[in-house]
């Protein structure tokens, strides 16, 4: 997953939610990266989803109800 | 009158070459390194690289290659970097080393330890002072290996000039030699001399 310009970050409340989301997307076939969250966005060291532009809604849909997201981010650099 | 400092490094092994090279080049403004096989040609012309210098190669009889390493006064960011990276003392001369002895980052809980290990590498991958080894054993191997779920940053990691090494005995253990994806198969002789020889090493 290269060129970050056009990518998301889905954060979670916990990372046990992170690695839940993260378990259905591998299931689902759904390209992602679990990655530490960027530094700008919290000091926490915590994990979240990057996900790319062209999937981000089709990922939103399928965690929708199975995964509470708290927040979703444009990377912008 | 520039100073040249001379090294002579035939006959030295990977990466006494790259070593002394960086060595020399602290205190002077052009060196020329003598070597005698392409490894070590590669390895010293990525360090001129790296280090922003103009880089010159003049190939002599039977392999032997002169490499010229001239300071380059308009790549000040990347002399920067060099100067940090050895100043004041700090650290001592040689490779920056880090080893992945697992695919799990620390003790306690195997689930935890595989998203930290992956993480830790998305890290080392996206930030600008990169090792310049890194050595893959034990079920650290395991990651550099098709399917790999960090296969992007090695990669990206390897074409940045880390030298990615994975030991075989490890690979020939789980069965996955085959399977290897990026970085080469080293031995131990070679993790050791490394290991040996690094100015910085660190594991996770």
């Amino acid at each position: 997953m290269t060129g970050q310009n056009s990518n998301y970050v889905i954060l979670f409340r916990t990372v046990s939610y992170a690695l839940k989301a993260e378990k259905i997307l591998k299931q689902e076939g759904l390209p992602h990266k679990l990655i530490p969250v960027p530094k700008h966005i919290s000091s926490d060291c915590g994990v979240c989803l990057l996900v790319h532009t062209d999937v981000k809604d089709k990922i939103v849909a399928s965690l929708k109800g199975k995964v509470d997201i708290e927040n979703i981010r444009k990377l912008t650099d | 009158m520039t100073k040249i400092k001379i090294v002579d490094a035939r006959g030295l092994s990977c990466p006494q070459p790259v070593v002394l090279a960086k060595q020399a080049f602290e205190s002077n403004e052009q060196v020329i390194v003598i070597v005698d096989n392409e490894t070590a040609l590669e390895n010293v012309n990525r360090l001129g690289s790296k280090l922003g210098c103009e880089v010159k190669i003049e190939a002599k009889n039977g392999k032997i290659y002169e490499i010229h390493l001239m300071r380059n006064v308009d790549s000040n960011a990347d002399q920067n970097a060099f100067v940090t990276s050895c100043a004041a003392g700090q650290c001592r001369p040689g490779p920056f080393v880090i080893v992945i002895a697992g695919d799990k980052m620390g003790r306690g809980n195997d689930e935890l330890g595989y998203v930290l290990v992956k993480t830790f590498l998305h890290t080392v991958a996206e930030q600008a002072k990169k090792p310049d080894v890194m050595i893959f054993y034990n079920t650290g191997a395991k990651l550099t290996v098709q399917g790999s779920d960090v296969l992007d940053d090695l990669k990206k990691l390897e074409s940045k000039g880390v030298q990615i090494l994975v030991c075989g005995t490890c690979l020939n253990y789980f069965e996955i030699k085959d399977k290897l994806a990026v970085g080469i198969v080293s031995n131990m002789y070679d993790i050791v001399e490394i290991m040996s020889s690094a100015g910085r090493l660190f594991t996770p």
